[in-house]
């Protein structure tokens, strides 16, 4: 066996020399590799569909065999979790309105003016280093390379390279490249895990209680001439208790008073509103980054300053926008899982719980986003 | 040129490495071991290197590999090259023995593949990745290396028609020599 011979040598060295020719001039960007990706997606799209369907039956047997279990338990989770949105969701809608609203009094930007076109995704990754997945929206649906990328829940990732006529592929906030600006939003406290007695809010009585609490007394004092005085009766329009603001920072407005009955034109009604204003939030910006694999994403902070000591777990991260930024402003990310101080002066590292599952995406949307930065020139 | 091609590997490479890598993207992407994606191109470049050797192991792997960098988005030859090197690595490994037997090429073949995987966080640290060796690496990789030495005794049969070649058949010498 001739392992050695200098022509066996010599294929195997120009084949690493050519695999490093093609890594150099692809980094440095080549049009005509463009365009022979650009057609091998294409000849691999029937082939994958045709292997897809082949396989199929295979995969799902297997997946019913191993993740029986897990699916149950997931099915569970999941229903525990939607009866708890439920009781938030028109919160939610309410508060979310009135925030665009405040944006555009300011004439500040706001994800409602920007356009997203909606991609499922057809793809992930076939190996062990990229967060990756493919998604059946490309160029021609406007898709450019960098623009954000979310799901309902929030911050999934950002298009990268390649983009072809009907395909792109998106790197996932969990990706080692991947970096956006974000800013963390103190004081909102954690929401214990498992199934938990709640108001309809969604927030448990103790969370309400610390948050924001609007009090709502109201009496009905009867007229004096043919009644009692002193006898005062709690109004039936209202709930035993009172109302409960829901939404931190977000005030229901008092209830409307029910005209009154005929005969009752005498009574008179008064209402008293007691609300308590929240502290001011406090806001800090950082860079979260992508860490690969199954680790979540860290924010980091280059200095340590006093007001970073406020930052703590359960904080809200939201991204930051600005001139530069890929991403605009108030895309939800998720919420600080962990915080590690560091020594030095080096600021603390905010482990970030992501509100998206990027194990279990279907539907995406493409922000059509450009930086400012971009849109000026 | 032409019948140089027809005759070669790559007319019967091209069509298997097109189905491998549709498999790569379907099925494998699904069907994980402890979230780690089998790598099925990578072993059966190892496998291809085992049947034939260091030379037509690199041949393989750089063809599957340049094939599954122009799909999958990768930086064309990173995964060449990682390929490559798993079939070279399985080529010189089987030299070890004239004619092994198929645990030793399921061996071979996982070594090769654990190889190849191996190089993939390595060519991209050359290539300027920032942290492309994580802690799961230490998980990847013995999955990558067991998972292609369980595929080898599929893969090798394929990587030998790929390659035109035949197992080699044992003689009894004491039989030629009465004949």
């Amino acid at each position: 066996m001739a392992i050695y011979s200098v022509g066996r040598r010599r294929v195997i060295i120009a084949l690493l020399l050519t695999s490093a020719l093609l890594l150099t001039l692809d980094l440095r960007g080549n049009a005509v590799i463009d365009r022979a990706r650009d057609g091998a997606a294409r000849v691999m799209d029937p082939i994958d569909s045709a292997v897809e369907a082949v396989t199929q039956p295979i995969e799902r047997a297997w997946k019913g065999i191993v993740d029986y279990d897990d699916l149950e338990q997931r099915n569970h989770e999941l229903q525990d979790e939607v009866d708890r949105l439920v009781g938030t969701q028109a919160a939610a809608e309410a508060s979310v309105l009135e925030y665009q609203e405040l944006l555009a009094l300011n004439n500040l930007p706001s994800l409602a003016g920007i356009d997203t076109e909606v991609a499922q995704v057809i793809g992930s990754a076939s190996n062990n280093f990229d967060q990756v997945v493919e998604i059946n929206k490309g160029r021609s649906s406007g898709v450019q390379i960098g623009m954000p990328v979310v799901n309902q829940a929030g911050l999934v990732g950002k298009i990268t390279e390649p983009v072809t006529a009907n395909s792109a592929r998106v790197m996932l906030a969990t990706d080692v490249k991947y970096t956006v600006a974000v800013r963390i939003t103190a004081g909102t406290p954690c929401v214990e895990e498992g199934p938990v007695d709640t108001s309809p809010s969604g927030l448990t009585d103790e969370e309400i209680r610390d948050l924001a609490s609007t009090s709502t007394t109201s009496t009905t004092t009867l007229p004096p001439d043919d009644r009692d005085p002193s006898v005062v009766v709690p109004d039936s329009t209202l709930p035993a208790g009172g109302t409960t603001s829901t939404v931190p920072g977000f005030a229901v407005p008092p209830p409307s008073t029910a005209p009154p009955a005929e005969g009752d034109a005498a009574v008179v009604e008064t209402s008293t509103t007691t609300t308590t204003v929240l502290e001011p939030v406090e806001k800090e910006f950082g860079a979260l980054e992508g860490r690969g694999g199954d680790r979540i994403p860290q924010v980091r902070f280059l200095q340590n300053n006093p007001a970073l000591t406020e930052l703590q777990e359960c904080d809200l991260v939201e991204t930051a926008g600005g001139s530069e930024s890929l991403a605009p402003p108030g895309i939800p990310v998720g919420r600080v899982a962990n915080r590690a101080d560091r020594p030095g002066s080096g600021g603390p590292l905010l482990d970030v719980d992501l509100y998206a599952d990027l194990d279990a995406l279907n539907f995406v949307r493409v922000v059509l986003y450009k930086p400012l930065s971009e849109v000026d020139e | 040129m032409f019948a140089s091609f027809v005759q070669g590997p790559l007319i019967r490479l091209i069509p298997v490495g097109i189905v491998l890598l549709a498999l790569q993207r379907t099925i494998f992407v699904d069907l994980t071991v402890d979230g780690v994606i089998i790598q099925v191109m990578t072993a059966f470049a190892a496998a291809a290197g085992a049947v034939g050797g260091s030379e037509r192991g690199a041949v393989v792997g750089f063809v599957l590999g340049v094939m599954y960098d122009l799909v999958e988005g990768t930086p064309l030859g990173s995964m060449a090259i990682a390929m490559t090197v798993a079939g070279i690595v399985a080529g010189l490994l089987a030299l070890i023995t004239a004619d092994p037997q198929w645990w030793l090429m399921a061996i071979f073949t996982g070594l090769g593949a654990a190889v190849g995987e191996l190089a993939v966080p390595v060519v991209r640290v050359f290539i300027g990745e920032d942290h492309p060796v994580e802690p799961r690496l230490a998980v990847v990789v013995p999955t990558v290396a067991v998972t292609a030495a369980v595929m080898s005794p599929l893969l090798v049969p394929v990587a030998r028609w790929c390659l035109r070649m035949t197992p080699a058949e044992w003689k009894d010498p004491t039989t030629d020599a009465t004949t």
